[in-house]
């Protein structure tokens, strides 16, 4: 008997009682539609946050003041000569620049707030991939001259100012006037990755106005590539020019995307077990009815040994209507997965990854679980005894 | 046809052992129409599982169509009954759930045959027993003897060298089970060896030769001098379609009375049997022996029987 004719008969024989065929495969079912619709909706979702990671930049980092040393804080960590010194002796830092928050009074033409004052170099604008809405961003020269000009995240100038009103007017840090030059664009994170909405003024003013002290440092390195070497650099630079072994921590972001893998990875790990366990149970699903259908057709068995089956032909027609049992259940479950994916996908607003390969693997596990489980109720058909089968009613 | 030389057969039940055969002989020649008759437990049933090749002898060997069976292997003796064997069985033994020709084909599966012409053995073997307007039926559609004709179509597509039939009228009512025997006799007509086992003896006297077992051994043998005709109206599509072959058996062994005279007649059919038989397999649509003898004459052939 060829593939062909076997698959028929086991069409057949699957047809005979589509309920319980559907019910045995039911388990099948729901582990390869989990399996799909997780995989798919966590592909996704991988692909959104890391869409949003590259869009913040892949190649930036930060050095900060190491909180698990237990040295005091004096304020003296960082100073401007460390940031050009750290940006002249490493060749694959392209831009660095000093970072200072401070949260203080901030009023327009139409409100005021209490909200965050960020003192910040030119360079700040690279590393941040800003876009400009309105105007530009400061200059080394409005640093080095420690002009008072103020650059306002989007949100807050609308809130401060009205629409369009912010550029060329005074916006007033502290009871002191600044000159908003620029409006940052509001970027399009799907996320919603956005910090508080800030008010950036050059670091030089920002220390007249706040003090010394410098928070940490921002960059960007020349490639993803390179950013953990730069950074690492930057940091034993610090630790020399300080004396202060320790005391620094630098953090970028391939490490804050390696940690985001290493997340996905450990929850397509614990999603695969499940799936695993769920296709495991169906697969027991269909072994016990086929041992069922397999007693139920001790006769049929019979009958067909006698019509010239060969034992193995009997092997081979049941351990097929096992693995096309399965075939069909992982059919049912990958459409349902891919549907349950798309939906998911809509409501979350990712894009739905349902990759070839998932469906592929699918395929090939519902098949495989088939004939695992399919072969201890096809050998026991096989071993039946022509006679006694076709005794039995 | 069967040549079987002092066949056993014991089951062995835990510390038990039952003869179920001792040292059984016989001998069946080509084209012959035999019964098998005795109570229950005379081992009627055992013989005919070793002759349909679904059981092993303990002891003896079995010869069928110039083959020994008796030391042949699971895959061996399956290709044997589904090459050599044709099964009628007294529960018919059909797949419920597949349509008349379905079942017809289902030895040509295992014989490897190609679906276009399985069908078209299929659907003539159906024709021969007079059910080719109903090959689409389940068996849960027909009657009774429909549904042993269909078995009978199913045991004879793959030309096997013996049809087996065990208790073939058993759960039949007279009239079918009269059909049934009619058609057994038209397709010895024809060239086929037959074996029955049978209880009863109405049925055993449709044959022209009965073997009595008792206790697992072979009792009696012996020749019907005047086998029973059965009645073939029922059968209307029978006529036509076994009725050329049928001429020469007719003719060969009229009113034939003694051992001798019916054994000849056994060997002339089995002479004109093969020669049909290829003509079916070539496909050839006259076959010769229609050719050769005048059609039309069944009735004069049957009277001569009477």
């Amino acid at each position: 008997m060829n593939l062909l004719e076997s698959i028929r008969v086991a069409l057949e024989g699957i047809m005979v009682s589509k309920l319980r065929s559907f019910l045995t495969t039911l388990g099948i079912v729901i582990g390869i539609a989990a399996v799909i619709a997780v995989v798919a909706i966590g592909q996704g979702g991988r692909a959104v946050l890391m869409s949003e990671l590259e869009k913040i930049g892949t190649n930036i980092f930060a050095i900060y003041i190491n909180w698990r040393s237990d040295k005091p804080v004096t304020g003296r960590e960082f100073n401007l000569n460390d940031v050009a010194v750290i940006k002249d002796s490493i060749p694959d830092i392209t831009h660095l620049s000093p970072s200072s928050q401070t949260m203080g009074d901030v009023r327009g033409t139409k409100d005021k707030k209490y909200s965050q004052i960020t003192g910040v170099s030119s360079d700040y604008s690279y590393i941040r991939k800003i876009n400009m809405k309105e105007g530009r961003f400061f200059t080394d020269e409005d640093d080095a001259g420690k002009r008072r000009v103020a650059v306002l995240d989007e949100d807050l100038a609308v809130q401060m100012f009205g629409r369009s009103q912010a550029l060329g007017n005074k916006i007033t840090l502290e009871n002191t006037p600044f000159l908003v030059v620029g409006i940052i664009a509001k970027g399009d994170s799907a996320l919603g990755f956005s910090e508080n909405p800030s008010v950036y003024i050059p670091i030089q003013a920002w220390q007249v106005m706040f003090g010394e002290h410098i928070g940490m440092i921002e960059g960007s390195a020349s490639a993803r590539e390179k950013v953990d070497e730069a950074m690492g650099q930057a940091v034993k630079l610090l630790e020399r020019r300080h004396h202060d072994p320790g005391k620094y921590a630098g953090q970028s972001m391939e490490q804050e995307m390696q940690t985001a893998n290493r997340i996905t990875g450990v929850m397509t790990i614990v999603i695969g077990t499940i799936a695993g366990i769920s296709l495991f149970v169906g697969g027991i699903g269909v072994m016990n009815i086929m041992l069922v259908s397999v007693t139920e057709r001790t006769r049929e068995i019979g009958i067909r040994m006698a019509l010239g089956a060969r034992r193995r032909d009997i092997l081979v027609q049941f351990l097929i209507e096992a693995v096309v049992l399965c075939l069909l259940g992982g059919l049912i479950g990958t459409a349902l997965g891919i549907g349950g994916a798309y939906l998911i996908a809509r409501i979350a607003k990712w894009p739905p990854l349902v990759s070839w390969w998932t469906a592929l693997l699918a395929f090939v596990f519902s098949a495989a679980i088939g004939v695992v489980f399919g072969i201890l109720p096809a050998n026991k058909a096989a071993r039946l005894n022509p006679i006694e089968a076709l005794r039995r009613e | 046809m069967i040549r079987v030389t002092n066949l056993c057969k014991v089951y062995r039940t835990g510390a038990h052992q039952v003869t179920a055969l001792a040292d059984v002989n016989i001998n069946v020649g080509p084209g012959e129409f035999v019964a098998i008759m005795g109570p229950s437990g005379s081992g009627k049933s055992t013989l005919l599982n070793l002759l349909g090749c679904l059981d092993i002898p303990t002891a003896g060997s079995y010869h069928l169509d110039g083959m020994e069976i008796s030391g042949a292997g699971n895959a061996a003796l399956a290709k044997i009954r589904n090459q050599k064997i044709g099964f009628v069985f007294q529960t018919f033994n059909l797949l419920p759930r597949i349509s008349a020709v379905r079942n017809v084909e289902l030895p040509m599966i295992y014989a490897g045959v190609a679906p276009r012409e399985r069908a078209r053995r299929a659907e003539e073997a159906l024709a021969r027993v007079g059910l080719a307007e109903r090959m689409h039926h389940k068996p849960s559609e027909l009657s009774g003897g429909q549904v042993q004709r269909v078995a009978i179509a199913r045991a004879l597509v793959n030309n096997p060298a013996i049809i087996l039939a065990d208790e073939p009228t058993g759960n039949l009512d007279t009239r079918s089970g009269e059909e049934i025997m009619a058609i057994f006799q038209e397709l010895n007509r024809s060239g086929a060896t037959i074996v029955i086992v049978t209880h009863e003896r109405d049925i055993a006297l449709h044959t022209s030769r009965i073997l009595q077992f008792r206790d697992g051994r072979l009792l009696d043998d012996e020749p019907v001098a005047d086998p029973l005709r059965a009645l073939v109206n029922e059968a209307p599509g029978l006529a036509e379609q076994a009725g050329p072959a049928s001429n020469s058996a007719a003719e060969a062994g009229p009113a034939g009375s003694s051992v001798e005279q019916s054994r000849l007649a056994g060997s002339i059919t089995a002479e004109a049997g093969p020669a049909g038989s290829r003509a079916e397999q070539a496909g050839s649509s006259g076959n010769s022996a229609a050719e050769a003898e005048p059609a039309g004459d069944n009735a004069a052939g049957r009277g001569v029987a009477r």
